[in-house]
């Protein structure tokens, strides 16, 4: 139908007037969430006070991440009660850390966990709890909601990530074969989520050639395909192909194979499982609880933080295991573990931006981009009306070195990061600065564990994976790298074994 | 004397300059493509402009006398040049043709205009003061025409009237320069009898360039628009051609008031009439009030509970007379309690049992309409049902969009309701589909409410066959992370619109 005439004028002239005030809005912001001074504590063996008090527990968790309050989850499963887990941060979550402001809650980091497969037990008996799953059928509200993806490549959005527009007949060739290449891989068995369950020496050779030396030696020299396997490589891991092990490249993708259309996410992205755990065992999480150090005998060890002994005859070790050297005495240096540098940002939309060729996705990602695109968090909000919104802006610093890019994380300031992502999403949405109002963002030095090459078949990740007298390691980061099964299950593992060596006599305590 | 004479260069600068706009916003309104009608008025008008400048050259007598037949022709052609060009594009083919022609007229007399004053004021000061003072004026002038048009001229008189006023004005500077350069003109006294009787016309010309306007665009639009408004969810349309009222919101029609009864007739009366005690309805959408206005009918029911996103479509449908005559000031009922609000999260929160659910949302055009025909949806919806209860869904068309009708039953379905489809004949929608639905069986009503128009007791049966061409298919269910209806439905239009 047309417009009246009137309207058409009365719009027309609207625009003429817009045009002469139209300028960039003011968009404000910080830095938040930064706990590096913390880290930087007991890096540079910084003085503590000396313990005033003690406080005697069978269990203490170090750590509130997903692996340290799947921990807690376990034990209380098991009817324990006598337990503390000591966070450093004031809110619960770790990486799974959400936000909230007047439009909705939203992610600071993981925003999603892939429907899980048959082998991701643990995960399923906790879906199942939540209600997340019920009667072999995932809630659909849970799921993520039409249309999921899209990619921005030669001034267009296409639906789905994988690049499937401009595709020459070589590319459409080297997908087809790397989608072969998976097949077998995964009918093996050894790739499978968590990694434990499946993991084989007979794969020992993939992680000792980097993911882009194997692509090389198996003729994949596609530019569209390598685009994409790198994103996919800086996505979960934090790191290029050529930084990645062949291993852990392969693994990204045959250890899934989902029985429904996910992922699985929520507006405040994995948050909302921190948010259905805590309801559970928040009793017992101490927030602000910044360990210092850690000493054990035969018996047990003690967890000192600020002037407290905790005494336990176990202690979870969930926090990062780059840290346990720092704070645990007699504990040699960490050869194998490195991780990635990461930021993240929410940025606060008052309007939303044009959007032409597809319907607003859940992600966002454009191609050629260094950065990982945005997520919206809205997008599963059952309204139908959606007038403002938050994004969550993702950025791996992928390329270069981990340490050169910590120290760009710390040197530049707010305004610097600002610019980088606006000028990251002028290229896609130009009326981007019109529709902002706040931007914050949140540096993580350490944010994920790093499987380069020969990391996920090191003596010495497998040897952590064992307990350490009365210590027990369970960051997901001793599966190689960081993704919520990991986590979740090695908590439930530590857990599992603490309750196996305390025995019932604990429980009635 | 000197700023009298540079206000007449300003005010002619302006008048030129707003024909030239006056083309260009109107061809780009009429044609399309603003960058080409602009780029081309501009480049004839200037070009034009130089045809003029040229030509003054060959003026050498009378040329005080000239300028003032110059702004007459100028005030007489600019100020109907609108109205000529809206006439001819409603009632000729030569739109562009007149167009055009007229852009290159006004272009050569306003290209005469400033060479033929600076002639004229040449001996009063010295030529480097002209040039400025007369340049500065003219652009000026273009400045002041080049803001007042969009922000004032074009809101407020529209097109036509503000060409009116500008040839007005032209006329006037006519009139002033036959006292500014009385001793240069001989026949003074008739020029300016001639100046007079031209702006009695155009003063005529402005008062009734509404109905001109009028006139012009009856013939454009087949319908009048009596209503259209922006609001914050939707842009709401109506139309009326003699006793045929059409609401369309975001360009869908949504009713014609010719037959609109049959749509809601059909879309209330099988399934409430089928149980037994009513007393509580729920109208999910239906902002318009006409199917309130069919549940009102049975007078045991209790309440019914609108809830509609739009607060302004339901006030709209409350208190415009010729709206509230047609859903019979169903929104006035004491009985009826409207909320504004999203559907799906009031669903949600809300823990009401009804004994009668409506569901009439606009159709899946695209994925946020979507997420309210999925089974999520429908089974939170169910929680509201009462023991007897039953709910009635909108589900499009099982002619033209056939896979989309046969996905919303199976949605239902799936979302563990036993599903009784059945269509219609609307004329204005063409075949429309409905689904009833509900945790028990459902046999058609024995009686109706007094007085419907068309739905009957025995015409039901037939209601509830489908013919082979639109005989189920079988389709998946729409689910909020698989919204396969909104691609089903873009497809469906798709291939009847090829």
């Amino acid at each position: 139908m047309k417009a009246s005439r009137r309207q058409f004028l009365q719009s027309g002239s609207a625009a003429l007037i817009g045009l002469s005030i139209k300028g960039d809005r003011a968009i404000t912001g910080s830095f938040v969430n930064d706990s590096f001074q913390l880290g930087h504590h007991l890096r540079d063996r910084a003085q503590f006070p000396a313990p005033k008090q003690t406080d005697k527990r069978s269990v203490v968790i170090v750590g509130g991440g997903i692996a340290g309050l799947s921990a807690a989850w376990r034990l209380h499963k098991k009817g324990f009660t006598d337990f503390v887990l000591l966070e450093m941060n004031n809110q619960p979550g770790g990486n799974s850390r959400w936000g909230e402001n007047e439009i909705t809650p939203y992610p600071w980091a993981a925003h999603y966990v892939p429907v899980p497969g048959p082998k991701a037990v643990y995960v399923r008996e906790l879906f199942e709890e939540l209600g997340v799953l019920k009667d072999g059928h995932w809630e659909e509200r849970y799921l993520c909601f039409s249309p999921q993806e899209r990619l921005f490549l030669y001034g267009r959005w296409q639906d789905g990530i994988e690049p499937a527009i401009g595709l020459t007949a070589a590319d459409r060739d080297q997908f087809r074969r790397l989608e072969d290449h998976i097949h077998t891989f995964r009918a093996t068995g050894k790739f499978t989520v968590p990694m434990e369950v499946g993991f084989s020496d007979s794969t020992a050779d993939l992680d000792r050639i980097s993911f882009a030396e194997w692509l090389r030696a198996q003729g994949m020299n596609s530019r569209i395909l390598n685009w994409y396997l790198n994103y996919c490589c800086r996505d979960d891991y934090g790191a290029t192909t050529a930084n990645t092990s062949a291993w852990a490249g392969i693994q990204y993708f045959a250890s899934r194979e989902p029985e429904e259309k996910g992922p699985l996410t929520w507006p405040e992205g994995n948050g909302w499982i921190v948010r259905r755990l805590m309801e559970r065992i928040g009793y017992f999480v101490q927030p602000n609880r910044m360990v210092h150090r850690i000493s054990q005998t035969n018996k047990g060890a003690s967890v000192f933080s600020g002037d407290t002994e905790f005494r336990a005859d176990f202690v979870i070790f969930a926090a990062p295991t780059f840290l346990a050297p720092y704070l645990i005495e007699g504990m040699a240096p960490l050869q194998n573990f490195d991780y990635s540098p990461w930021l993240t940002a929410n940025l606060t939309l008052d309007r939303l931006p044009a959007s032409y060729g597809t319907d607003p996705t859940w992600d966002s990602v454009f191609m050629d981009s260094p950065t990982l695109g945005y997520v919206d968090a809205t997008h599963q909000s059952l309204r139908t009306h959606i007038d403002r919104t938050v994004w969550t802006f993702y950025w791996a610093l992928a390329e270069g070195s981990p340490k050169e890019n910590r120290q760009l994380l710390l040197t530049k300031d707010w305004n610097y990061w600002k610019e980088a992502i606006l000028h990251d999403l002028e290229r896609v949405h130009t009326d981007i600065r019109q529709c902002v109002s706040r931007i914050d963002i949140m540096r993580m030095g350490h944010a994920m564990a790093r499987p380069n090459v020969g990391a996920i078949f090191s003596a010495e990740r497998r040897t952590l994976t064992k307990p350490h007298g009365r210590i027990l390691f369970a960051n997901s980061d001793l599966s190689g790298f960081s993704i919520f099964e990991e986590a979740q299950y090695r908590g439930v593992t530590a857990a599992d074994f603490v309750v196996s060596k305390l025995g019932g006599h604990r429980i009635s305590r | 004397m000197g700023i009298l004479l540079f206000i007449t260069v300003l005010l002619i600068a302006a008048c030129g300059l707003i024909y030239e706009l006056i083309a260009g916003t109107l061809a780009s309104y009429l044609l399309g493509d603003s960058v080409l009608q602009f780029s081309t008025i501009i480049g004839c008008y200037l070009f034009a402009m130089g045809i003029g400048s040229a030509l003054s050259r060959y003026i050498d007598r009378g040329l005080a006398y000239r300028f003032v037949w110059i702004e007459l022709m100028l005030g007489v052609i600019g100020g109907c040049s609108s109205a000529l060009l809206f006439l001819a594009f409603a009632y000729t083919q030569g739109f562009q043709l007149l167009m055009y022609s007229l852009v290159v007229v006004i272009g050569i007399l306003v290209g005469l205009e400033v060479p033929l004053l600076m002639r004229l004021v040449r001996g009063r000061y010295h030529f480097r003061d002209v040039v400025a003072h007369v340049l500065t004026f003219d652009y000026l002038g273009a400045l002041g025409a080049s803001l007042l048009f969009p922000i004032l001229l074009v809101p407020y008189l529209g097109l036509v009237r503000s060409a009116m006023l500008f040839g007005v004005i032209n006329v006037l500077v006519a009139l002033w320069s036959t006292f500014l350069f009385a001793s240069q003109i001989s026949t003074v006294r008739a020029l300016r009898s001639l100046c007079v009787v031209v702006l009695c016309l155009l003063a005529v010309g402005l008062a009734e360039a509404k109905h001109i306007t009028a006139a012009v665009e009856d013939n454009i639009y087949a319908d009048e628009i009596i209503f259209s408004r922006d609001t914050r969810y939707q842009h709401i349309v109506l139309t009326r051609f003699k006793d045929d009222i059409r609401l369309f919101l975001s360009s869908h029609l949504q009713f014609s008031s010719r037959d609109e009864y049959r749509y809601h007739e059909a879309l209330i009366h099988p399934g409430l009439s089928a149980i037994p005690a009513p007393r509580h309805v729920l109208v999910l959408g239906g902002g318009d009030g006409l199917a309130v206005r069919e549940i009102l009918k049975y007078p045991q029911i209790e309440s019914v509970t609108l809830v509609d996103l739009d607060p302004e479509m339901t006030k709209l449908f409350s208190t415009n007379p010729m709206l509230t005559a047609l859903n019979q000031k169903s929104f006035l009922s004491s009985k009826v309690h409207i909320i504004n609000a999203d559907a799906f999260p009031w669903v949600d929160s809300n823990t009401d049992s009804f004994d009668f659910i409506v569901i009439d949302f606009p159709d899946p055009t695209n994925y946020s309409l979507g997420k309210l025909y999925t089974t999520a949806f429908y089974k939170a919806v169910a929680r509201h049902l009462s023991v007897q209860g039953l709910m009635v869904v909108q589900s499009t068309s099982p002619m033209f969009a056939r896979d989309s009708y046969w996905c919303i039953a199976e949605t239902l379905k799936q979302a563990g309701l036993q599903t009784f489809p059945y269509h219609v004949y609307v004329p204005s929608f063409g075949e429309w589909g409905f689904v009833i639905a509900g945790h028990r069986d459902f046999q058609l009503p024995a009686s109706l409410p007094a007085g419907l128009r068309f739905v009957s007791v025995t015409g039901l049966p037939a209601m509830f066959q489908f013919p082979p061409d639109m005989s189920p298919l079988p389709m998946p269910p729409n689910r909020l992370n698989d919204q396969v209806l909104v691609r089903a439905y873009d497809q469906d239009w798709k291939d009847i619109s090829h």
